[in-house]
Parts: structure tokens; sequence; C-alpha cells
């Protein structure tokens, strides 16, 4: 089998898992606890990507993802309500709204560097808590927000669970499309540079600084689609749902997928998703699973279960004409 | 002349200063020391609470003797904190590991877990909720000072605070585990072929610093009559900003941060509203990373 159909039968599998396998097993047990657990699924998955496009491949720990996603959520909620804006239109400009206001929080942040930087968007995630927290008169405060309209296009309602599962399920794998091109680019070389010693890179002619927030704003951007996502499918969105333990949840994604590595971000996802739901029945150990998953992948595992390094040498084996490919003096994927 | 009430409010932001001085204390040891962030520091402060909430309902004994056993309990959880989070990332003892970048952000990870894995236990355990203190032992009887009323607590606070920081002074100047964790601090290598056992230097380090965040743990525990597993995730951000105020290395520097944020965030909820003083420690981070990057008080160091 030569390798392109290989990989596209790759694909093939996955697409059929989301599409076809899914569907049909919520279709199956049509309980309402599945159709959240998978939207909830997704959703994360998406997070995971957004964020492993800032720490895993740019190397910049990020400890306030969770915020921006709230900023996509309260966006969408927002303009659903006050001004009944459509589904179509609210999703990209929820994702939108996130990345101005990383922009916005990034410009005097980005020069800071490893610790520093950790620390600074923990600070600034906060900030944006305390914001959609305590500014009662704009977000509601604690009491939260009740959307009226569901996920709808062009007038379309498509109010069945399976529907809604569908319109997610295409958008998270169509962003996550995005981020896999995004990071296999000269783009995401130059990131990769930025992560493995950024005055290298700054010395080489890589304007760190504008890379940075660059980078930050696209990753905001998909956080903010994951929240507007969040909002529409679930109607109902409090400050309780971007809190710091949300962030370091996603973080944790990332971290026990392998660092710099899509695959690992989503596998990480799902697995820290899925696995505190499947193991309910034994009590409420989700949030110490958390801790837990991710303290013995650090200490055993510390490229996480499909780190970059290991990644980059399946493709390497398992794609390699692709990677030696094109000559003509030309570095890294086409 | 100045209304009392003020006067009253700035008494309150001083001990809710020293809390964070103390807190903050053993961050910048740690700091010292690895050249790492220690982010299960503030469960440290969580743990202090509980053990002495424990010793407080089984025993009720006389506040000095809580004092001492969660000084106890915060060393022993310090050691604990150091053997699984910090040592396994420590396997070789070079200059290059030790202060490297690698080992930096995977013992931020390890003790992020450590922080989620303890404080969740703690929910499993007690659950999420207040505790009840006993209220015998809260240290809140109002005392009369002329025109101001003080709470009995506030001069405790100020008192075993003095007591500590002067005691840590007195170790780290005059004594020769003190003398090796300022040599390791220094330079690590350089301390190790002096023939300073680094190894036992660090656990020393996290010891000590756990615990005061131990001791300052069950002091605001009682003064506000709070107890509850997350309680230590604001007072552990508020003193990590006063370490970085203060450049990062500097113990005097961090003390006096530490204050001037307990304050100001006593005066915004005065002047503001109790809401949003939640908001001064970040504004302060922020300003100070990007204004003074090195800190308030200048610790020299390369880049941030």
């Amino acid at each position: 089998m030569s390798e392109l159909s290989r990989r596209n039968l790759t694909w093939l599998c996955l697409l059929a898992i989301v599409f076809v396998v899914a569907p049909a097993f919520l279709a199956y047990f049509d309980q309402g606890y599945f159709y959240q657990l998978s939207t909830l699924a997704l959703i994360f998955a998406l997070l995971a990507a957004s964020l492993h496009l800032v720490t895993g491949v740019s190397g910049l720990l990020h400890l306030g993802q969770a915020a921006f996603y709230g900023v996509g959520a309260y966006v969408a909620a927002l303009l659903s309500i006050n001004y009944e804006v459509p589904f179509s239109v609210g999703l990209p400009l929820a994702g939108l709204g996130a990345a101005a206001v990383a922009v916005l929080v990034a410009l005097p942040t980005m020069r800071l560097v490893s610790i520093y930087f950790a620390v600074a968007t923990l600070a600034i995630g906060q900030m944006i808590y305390l914001v959609l927290l305590n500014w009662v008169g704009l977000t509601e405060g604690p009491n939260g927000l009740v959307l009226s309209s569901g996920i709808e296009f062009f007038g379309y309602d498509v109010g069945a669970r399976i529907g809604t599962y569908f319109v997610v399920a295409v958008i998270v794998l169509f962003s996550l499309w995005v981020i896999h091109r995004l990071t296999h680019s000269y783009y995401g070389n130059a990131l990769r540079a930025l992560r493995e010693d950024d005055q290298c890179a700054d010395a080489m002619g890589i304007d760190t600084v504008r890379l940075k927030v660059g980078i930050f704003a696209v990753s905001a951007f998909f956080a903010g689609i994951a929240g507007a996502l969040w909002a529409y499918t679930t109607g109902y969105i409090s400050p309780g749902d971007f809190n710091f333990a949300n962030s370091i949840l996603i973080l944790a994604m990332v971290v026990v997928g392998g660092l710099g590595s899509l695959p690992g971000a989503v596998i990480g996802a799902l697995l820290l998703i899925l696995l505190p739901e499947a193991l309910r029945g034994v009590g409420d150990f989700r949030n110490i699973m958390v801790g837990l998953t991710m303290f013995l992948v650090i200490v055993f595992v510390p490229k996480g279960l499909m780190g970059e390094v290991s990644a980059l040498a399946f493709f390497r084996s398992r794609f390699a004409s692709a990677w030696q490919g094109g000559g003509g003096g030309k570095v890294g994927w086409r | 002349m100045i209304d009392p009430y003020y006067l009253q409010q700035l008494v309150i932001g001083l001990s809710l200063g020293m809390t964070y001085a103390l807190i903050a204390i053993g961050f910048t040891l740690i700091f010292g020391v690895l050249n790492v962030v220690n982010f299960a520091h503030s469960e440290i402060y969580t743990i202090g609470a509980f053990a002495g909430l424990v010793l407080i309902t089984a025993f009720a004994p006389p506040l000095a003797i809580v004092l001492f056993i969660v000084l106890a309990v915060g060393a022993f959880a310090g050691f604990g904190l150091e053997r699984l989070a910090f040592k396994p990332f420590r396997r070789f003892s070079d200059e290059a590991s030790l202060k490297s970048r690698a080992m930096r952000e995977s013992t931020l990870m390890s003790s992020l877990a450590m922080s989620i894995i303890v404080r969740e236990a703690l929910t499993l355990v007690f659950g999420s909720q207040f505790q009840q203190v006993p209220l015998a032992s809260l240290i809140n009887q109002p005392i009369a000072i002329g025109p101001i009323t003080i709470v009995s607590g506030d001069i405790i606070i100020f008192s075993v605070a003095a007591v500590m920081l002067g005691g840590l002074q007195y170790l780290l100047k005059h004594t020769r585990i003190g003398l090796s964790i300022r040599a390791v601090s220094d330079n690590p290598t350089g301390a190790k072929y002096s023939g300073i056992n680094t190894d036992r230097t660090i656990i020393s380090t996290f010891a000590l610093g756990s615990m005061m965040g131990a001791v300052a743990g069950i002091l605001v525990g009682l003064y506000y009559g709070a107890i509850f597993p997350a309680m230590g995730f604001e007072p552990g951000i508020k003193a990590f900003v006063a370490m970085v105020m203060g450049g990062l290395v500097s113990i005097p520097g961090a003390v006096i941060s530490a204050l001037i944020l307990g304050v100001s965030e006593s005066m915004a909820t005065t002047f503001v509203s109790s809401v949003w003083s939640g908001m001064v420690a970040y504004s302060f981070l922020i300003l100070t990373l990007i204004f003074f990057p090195q800190g308030l008080f200048g610790g020299g160091r390369e880049r941030v």
C-alpha cells in the first residue's frame, strides 16, 4: 500500500469514528448524559489543541487559557441575548473577541520569559475571571447567563441533540485541521525555534515578540470558539466554568498527551474527560485523578504519551519521503 | 486628624501583609536555593491550617503548643514535598542540571500536580465547605487602644511573625545550616566542592520555608475562622506577587513588598469594594513585571 493512501486511511478511520461510530452509539443509547459528555470531550479537545499551540509548540507555559475560553463564551452569550446574533455570526465573533482581548493583554507581557511569563498569564487569567465574576451589570456575576437561542444556521434550527453533536464535531475537527496545518508549516517551524531557544531564534532574524503575540492571539481565537460552542450547547454559562482549576485541567491534558504533539493533546483531553466519568461509580475522584495522572506522567513518561520527539520519529519513519522530499535545500515539512 | 477607622484598616492590612510575608519567605528561600517556583507552597499553608484545626478539635491545647506542632507538621510536609516532587528531577548534581530550564519546568508542573492532589485529598476527607472552628480558639477578642479597636489576632500574628522573621535572620546569618543555605543559593557547584551536602541543604530549606507557610496557615485560619481546602490559593498567589516585587531572592524585599501589598489590599477594600480588592495583587504583579523586572528591591538576575 502506498504511503499516501495509508495516511488517507488514518484520516478516514478518524472521520468514521467521529461521524459514524460515535453518533450511532449516541443514537443507540439516546441519553442526554452521553450527548453532553461527547460534546464536552470535543470542546476540551479543541481547548487542549489551542493550548498546545502556545505551550506545546512555542514552549510558553500558559496558566490562564480558561479565561479566553470564558471570554469567547461570554461574547457569544451576550451577543445572542442582547442583539439576537445568530450562531453562524456569533461563533467567529466570539473567537475574534477572545483574540482581541489576548492581543491587548499580550502586548505588555510578551517580553517576559519562562516563569515570569507563566505567572503573568496566571495573573491575566485571574483578572479576566474576576471581571467576569464581579462586573454584575454586564455578566450577571455568579448567577451566570442563560442563552435564549440554540444552534441554528440561517434560520434552520438544528435543535435535535444529534444535530448539535454533528455541528460541534464538524467545527472542532475543522479547527483541529487548521491547527495541524498551522504547526506543520514554516510558521510552525519558527514557533519551534522559539521554543528551543528564543535568543537564538531572535538572532536568526525571527521577530520573537511579534510571533509570540500572534500565536497567543491564534490560540485565544480557538479557545474563544470552544467557549462559544460551550455556551451554545449548554445554554447556560457562569464564571465558575472558567476559573484557574480549568486552566490547569487544560494544561494537564497537554502535558499528559505530550508537549508539542497535536494527537497527544487530543488524546490527553479525551483521557482526562472520559476516564473520570468512567470511574464515576467508584466515587468523586475526578479532580484528584487529574492531579495524579499529571504527576505520574511527569515523573515516569516526561515526554508524555506522544511527546514531540517520539511523534517526530514516528512520522519520519512512516512518511520518510515526505520528510526528505522536495530537495533543493528545503528543510522541514512542506 | 485621621479617621480612626482608617487606622484600624491599616492595622488589619499590616497583619494581612505579615501573613503574606511568612508565605513569601518560603517561596524566596526555595527560589534562592533551587531557582524553581514551588507551586505546592500554598498547599503547605492549607496543611498547616488543617493540622492545627484537627489538633484543636481533638485536644484543645493552648495556642503556643498548637503553633509548635504546626511547625513540625510544616517541616515534615516540606520534606515530603521535596522528596516527591523535586528530588526525582535532580538526577544529576552538576550545575547545568541543578539550574536548568528543563528541571525548572518539570518541577513547576510536578509541584502543580502535587498541589492538586493535596487539595483534592483534603476535599475528599473534610469536604470542600468551611470547617467548624471552635469559637473559643478563634483569635478575635477585641482590644481597645485609644480610639481604635483591634483584635487579639492582630497582635498575635504580628508578634509570631516578628519572632519567626528574627529567628530566620539569626539562622541564616549565625548558624552552619544557614551558612550552607546561603552558600548553595550563591553557587551550588562551588558549595558542593567545598564539602557542603547540597541535598541535605535543599531539604532543610524546604523544611524551613514550609514551617513558615504552615504557621501562616493556622494563624489566618484562626483569625478569620475560615479553614477550607482551597484556602491556600489566593494567599499563595499574593505571596508570590510579593516575592516577585521583592526581587525573587531578597528576603527583606519580599517582607516589605508583602506589607505594602497587605496594606494596599485593605485600603482597596475600604475605598473601592471588597470584591475588586483581589485585582490589586494581580495589577501589582503585571506592573512590576513590566516596569521593574528586577523587582523593587533589585536582586540582580539575567533575564526576565
